[in-house]
């Protein structure tokens, strides 16, 4: 899959909802600001990837786990992140696995239908898949308004 | 509808807030998508993924107080606010060449003016 220049960037209107609801009501952003804020954050994205992809590999490993985000994030100087990104995760460990059992019950009280034929044969691992496809739905319509208010 | 600090009051207040929450504002599917066009990188986890995308949310929040409170006005945030904040902080030098300083097209002249003077003192 070819990937078009505008997916590198991060969606445009999604930064300048996160700009003001950094700032107070009144004050304004200029577009030549907003813009420069999306490029740096995208920038920040490959950088925090390329420190976080050399603190796997100097452990040998080929997956970028949270721990090694955690310890890159150190390393570029940006401290005061971690406290408030380990309290996310955590709370957002705990939706995914509040996700997980919800399909887990699901699944077992379809089966648990003898006999009929159980519409729900899916496995977890569909359904996770199916969430992530979800999540592409919504990029997909955000990469469409995007294109539309593309410069 | 605001409240007075500037937050819209809505009943989706956890989803639209990225402030500390479990949920986050970009998408994750583009971050994935930046994160895997960086050379050598290979296997993503779900957890840094989820990480990488909440502390770009955190940068930009950073990023942008840090404009205003150093900035010309604080009831603006210009370019020029950025790229002053950008070129002093040391945490930010990855950054130096995506958002310069700019100069008007005169200082730039007189700059190229003056190098050349220097290489005809050399030869």
């Amino acid at each position: 899959m070819a990937e078009r220049p505008e997916d590198l960037n991060l969606p445009t209107a999604v930064v300048n909802r996160i700009v003001r609801e950094a700032l107070p009501t009144q004050v304004k952003v200029s577009k030549e600001a907003n813009a420069a804020i999306a490029k740096a954050a995208s920038v920040f994205v490959l950088y925090a990837t390329s420190c976080s992809n050399n603190v796997s590999a100097k452990a040998n490993r080929k997956t970028i786990t949270g721990g090694d985000v955690i310890a890159a994030i150190q390393e570029m100087e940006f401290d005061k992140f971690v406290h408030p990104l380990e309290i996310a995760l955590s709370q957002w460990k705990g939706q995914q696995n509040r996700k997980k059992e919800d399909a887990k019950r699901k699944k077992e009280k379809a089966a648990a239908s003898l006999g009929s034929a159980s519409e729900d044969k899916r496995t977890t691992d569909d359904k996770e898949n199916e969430e992530d496809d979800d999540e592409d739905n919504d990029d997909d319509d955000e990469e469409a308004q995007d294109n539309a208010n593309m410069e | 509808m605001s409240s007075p600090n500037g937050h819209p009051t809505s009943g989706a207040a956890p989803q639209s807030s990225p402030k500390g929450g479990r949920d986050v504002s970009l998408p994750m599917t583009r971050v994935k998508t930046i994160m895997k066009s960086s050379p050598d990188v290979e296997t993503v986890s779900q957890e840094s993924l989820f990480l990488i995308t909440k502390a770009t949310e955190l940068f930009i929040m950073y990023l942008t107080k840090l404009a205003q409170r150093n900035g010309d006005n604080d009831q603006s945030v210009t370019y020029r606010d950025l790229a002053a904040v950008v070129q002093r902080k040391d945490s930010m030098e990855f950054l130096h060449d995506i958002v310069p300083k700019k100069i008007k097209v005169s200082e730039y002249l007189e700059i190229m003016k003056n190098e050349k003077l220097d290489d005809d003192d050399i030869l």
